[in-house]
């Protein structure tokens, strides 16, 4: 098996307004496929189809036009459901429920019968770490990390090939968000596919190998980070403190950009080719201090933010769409 | 494959009842029947000789009442609170036909509703019995059937008929309308149509109209959920009259297609749905 | 399977479940006789019990029983149960003792009441009962006229008839065309000239009702008066031919009349060959005649 998920041409157009309700283009004829194994991130902006491409693999909408299969089987075959998990949006499960209630109920929907049902339940709760004080309580009391994690366990209940995750960090703290990070890679290390959404580009940057970038329904950039980044910038930026003036100006012109942070504290780039250790010890035969030395790369930022600028200049947007049926 | 089904139908049901049995609307619901069946003795004692006899009265529109409150309230609930929270998503994406996600919505909530029934219905026994130790052999002769009469089983067979078949109404709106309260609207609208529906199947005897909309009227009167179908029997019963056999059978067996119907509705509306 | 198709499927599903569950009700109320539940009124019936049950509702609850006075006259009316009609007057009594200033309940409910079988249960008795309680709580004419009404085409007692038009012509804001009316009743009861003007006279009512119920009493009038003719062109065929027609039809081959005669509603005339009698045809909408109304 060499994808876990293909999109061919999916068109998606919802009808918006109540009074004269006319089609919005959110998907835009996409196509891609993601490989078996490792983490594969769909970034975008707000409002750039992610979740909706997400739904339409699961079925949960149906395309205006083209295919979407999960696991070589055409989107909402319940064989395929049975091999794969999902983590929605924001979710929120029922408040009256333990987690251990909740598990349990969603192991006996694949099939888990016994007490193979009970060791499911408690093999996905392990594994997100929720304590067993935890597992006894309603869910109405637990805070939004707890929920999350809530949410990936039932995710894995079935010891899923993939497992799709729609903004599994929106809405966590920044220690929410490194737990979750934490358990995407534990999943990649037990040899299953992730597929997530997310519009954090640094969530992105530090887990996946495979990224799509949407905007305003297109695919607008698609690859391994490698690949993304490979042939960028170069160069390196110096930062420094006590620097005088009279040095500063000598700099100019030589090096690519000398930005003054605070008094006598400058950050200086310096282009691809030049190497930065003569300028540092200029620097520091002038007196200065060094504070740090950073090589400088392509991020996936600037992939990003290049690529949306790319689109807005094809002119392309919502509007092109009205009239569309 | 069926028996794969079953389990998984078993399993939401199974899920819906317990969800249900900790919501407090069903409390409070339940406890207000109680306590209006309690208060039944005191309404009783206005009414010289006829005591058992409006109680059980009472007693069966409170079970009744209190029934229909549950059922539009946590029926209405069963798929558009799922939406609300978004946990539909986490549900469909399981391998659970969509089919069996409303077949075991149905089921659980007809189950909820039962058990209540069972619950309200051995409250007015109780009551029933209690009256009928404090009364003297001469008042007993009076009345017209026994006081725990075992034939109030069928008034609340009827009963529990009537709500499958609203449970089954509240369901296949709560299917494509996205808001709870427009939900309620609906199923107590055709609820109230459906108490009325006996009129318009003969609403070209009652009213001198043209025959084709005479037709017309009676059409929709006989494709309504006739809720009129029920009351007439419980009646009978509370007057200890004879009730055949066969008709209280028709009555449950048209529930029984009437709900099947409501739900191939409900199942066919749900199986087309999207969710953003 | 598509969307499309399981939508079809449903869909057809439904359609014959909801028919197969109207086919089920439908025989179940064909094939079973259930006994009214007349107890159900008992202990409502005394008025002051249902003032207490029913709180500060008894107007909207007098309504309600309005309505199934009015559902209850109309099912019974096209039934063939055993106890057709015996629920009318207990629930018109009811109606009235819920709100006793209820006067179309009265007025109308009489109507209904002193209807002749089959169409109606034709108790003029208890249409005047009603009416005397009605009179009671509101004394206004139209009850005595509405009670004079009922002797005079019902049980055609001209007596009582013109004895309550004379009562009704007496009480304040009565019409002019009243008091005429008890002399003519007086003088010549029973003709159908004198019903005629009466008739006439409550087609200008403000009652909606009290007109339509005019209205189709002068299609009785008429009805009787082509009865009437139609029963002379049978005589003068026997006294021509020496026989009676064997039916209708042979009047018009014989060219006495231009084509089988209809009454009022268009249904034709029925013939009996041996009592050689016109009557209204029994699937005739004009109703019942009445028994003793001359033609002059």
């Amino acid at each position: 098996m060499s994808a876990v998920a293909r999109v061919d041409r999916l068109t998606k157009d919802f009808r918006v307004g109540f009074w004269r309700p006319r089609p919005h283009r959110a998907l835009d004829a996409l196509s891609f496929e993601i490989p078996a194994g490792g983490v594969f991130g769909l970034l975008g902006p707000n409002g750039a189809g992610k979740s909706t491409t997400l739904k339409l693999l699961l079925d949960l909408l149906r395309p205006t036009s083209g295919r979407a299969e999960l696991l070589g089987k055409p989107s909402g075959d319940v064989q395929a459901r049975q091999r794969l998990g999902f983590l929605p949006e924001n979710p929120t499960f029922y408040d009256q429920l333990t987690a251990e209630e909740l598990l349990t109920y969603f192991a006996g929907l694949f099939g888990y019968r016994g007490e193979d049902r009970g060791r499911r339940a408690a093999a996905a709760l392990d594994q997100v770490g929720l304590d067993d004080a935890d597992r006894r309580r309603p869910l109405r009391q637990y805070s939004k990390g707890m929920v999350q994690r809530v949410g990936i366990a039932q995710a894995i209940v079935n010891d899923p090939e993939l497992v799709i995750l729609d903004e599994p960090m929106s809405g966590l703290d920044p220690l929410g968000r490194r737990e979750v990070r934490e358990l995407i890679i534990r999943l990649r290390d037990q040899g299953r596919t992730v597929l997530f959404s997310s519009h954090i580009l640094s969530d992105a940057e530090t887990l996946c190998s495979g990224v799509g970038i949407l905007a305003k329904g297109q695919l607008v950039a698609q690859g391994t980070l490698a690949e993304l980044t490979r042939g960028g910038a170069g160069g390196a930026e110096v930062v420094v403190a006590d620097l005088a003036q009279s040095v500063v100006d000598r700099l100019t012109g030589r090096v690519a950009k000398v930005t003054r942070i605070a008094d006598g504290r400058y950050s200086i780039e310096i282009a691809g080719a030049a190497r930065p250790e003569p300028l540092i010890a200029e620097l520091a035969g002038a007196g200065a201090t060094l504070v740090s030395v950073a090589p400088l790369r392509t991020t996936l930022e600037d992939i990003f933010m290049s690529a949306l600028s790319k689109a807005k200049e094809r002119g392309e947007g919502p509007e092109r769409s009205r009239g569309a049926s | 494959m069926i028996g794969r089904s079953a389990g998984r139908i078993g399993l939401v049901a199974w899920h819906v009842f317990k969800e249900s049995v900790r919501d407090r609307v069903l409390y409070g619901i339940a406890g207000f029947a109680v306590l209006l069946v309690a208060a039944s003795i005191l309404v009783g004692q206005l009414t010289a000789g006829e005591d058992i006899k409006i109680i059980k009265d009472l007693g069966l529109a409170t079970i009744e009442l209190a029934g229909v409150l549950m059922t539009v309230f946590i029926g209405v609930g069963l798929v558009s609170r799922e939406i609300e929270r978004r946990s539909i998503f986490a549900l469909l994406a399981k391998p659970l036909p969509r089919w069996e996600f409303i077949v075991g919505k149905y089921g659980g909530l007809v189950l909820t509703i039962f058990v209540n029934l069972a619950a309200m219905t051995a409250a007015l026994y109780l009551m029933l019995a209690y009256m009928s130790w404090g009364a003297m052999e001469v008042e007993r002769r009076a009345w017209a059937a026994p006081a725990t009469d075992p034939r109030l089983l069928i008034a609340v067979a009827l009963i529990a008929a009537e709500l499958a078949l609203l449970t089954a109404v509240a369901l296949f709106f709560s299917t494509f309308s996205s808001s709870a309260l427009l939900s309620v609207a609906l199923t107590v609208g055709l609820f109230i149509a459906g108490l009325l529906s006996h009129d318009l199947q003969h609403f070209g005897d009652i009213v001198e109209v043209p025959r084709s909309v005479a037709t017309f009227v009676a059409a929709i009167g006989w494709s309504l959920p006739a809720f009129s179908a029920f009351s007439d029997v419980k009646n009978l019963i509370v007057q200890g009259q004879p009730v055949a056999g066969g008709y209280v059978a028709m009555t449950l067996l048209y529930a029984a297609i009437y709900s099947m119907a409501a739900i191939a509705a409900a199942v066919g509306i749900f199986s087309r749905r999207e969710f953003k | 399977m598509s969307a499309g198709k399981t939508t079809l499927a449903t869909l057809t599903v439904t359609v014959v479940l909801v028919g197969a569950a109207a086919g089920v009700l439908r025989a179940r109320d064909r094939g079973y006789y259930l006994p009214e539940p007349t107890e159900r009124l008992l202990y409502l019936r005394s008025g002051s019990t249902a003032n207490r049950v029913f709180l500060s509702f008894d107007a909207l609850a007098a309504d309600i029983y309005w309505i199934r006075s009015i559902q209850n006259y109309g099912r019974d009316r096209t039934s063939d149960r055993p106890d057709r009609f015996q629920l009318l007057y207990p629930l018109l009594d009811l109606t009235t003792t819920l709100d006793p200033y209820f006067n179309i309940a009265y007025r109308f409910g009489a109507i209904l009441l002193a209807v002749e079988e089959p169409q109606g249960p034709g108790r003029p008795d208890l249409a005047i009962k009603l009416l005397l309680k009605g009179l009671e709580k509101n004394p206004r004419w139209q009850y005595p006229y509405d009670i004079g009404f009922v002797h005079y085409w019902y049980t055609n007692d001209y007596q009582e008839a013109a004895r309550w038009f004379e009562r009704a012509a007496a009480m304040p804001r009565a019409p002019e065309w009243i008091r005429p009316l008890a002399a003519i009743t007086m003088a010549s009861g029973g003709d159908r000239q004198s019903a005629r003007r009466m008739l006439n006279e409550l087609l200008s009512s403000t009652e909606q009702y009290i007109r339509q119920t005019a209205r189709r009493d002068l299609l009785k009038l008429d009805a009787l008066d082509t009865i009437d003719r139609l029963n002379a062109v049978v005589e003068a065929f026997n006294q021509k031919n020496g026989r009676y027609p064997t039916d209708l039809d042979e009047l018009v081959r014989a060219r006495v009349v231009t084509s089988v005669p209809v009454d009022p509603t268009g249904e034709p005339f029925a013939y009996d060959p041996i009592s050689h009698a016109i009557s209204l045809s029994p699937t005739s909408k004009v109703g019942a005649l009445p028994k003793k109304m001359n033609a002059r």
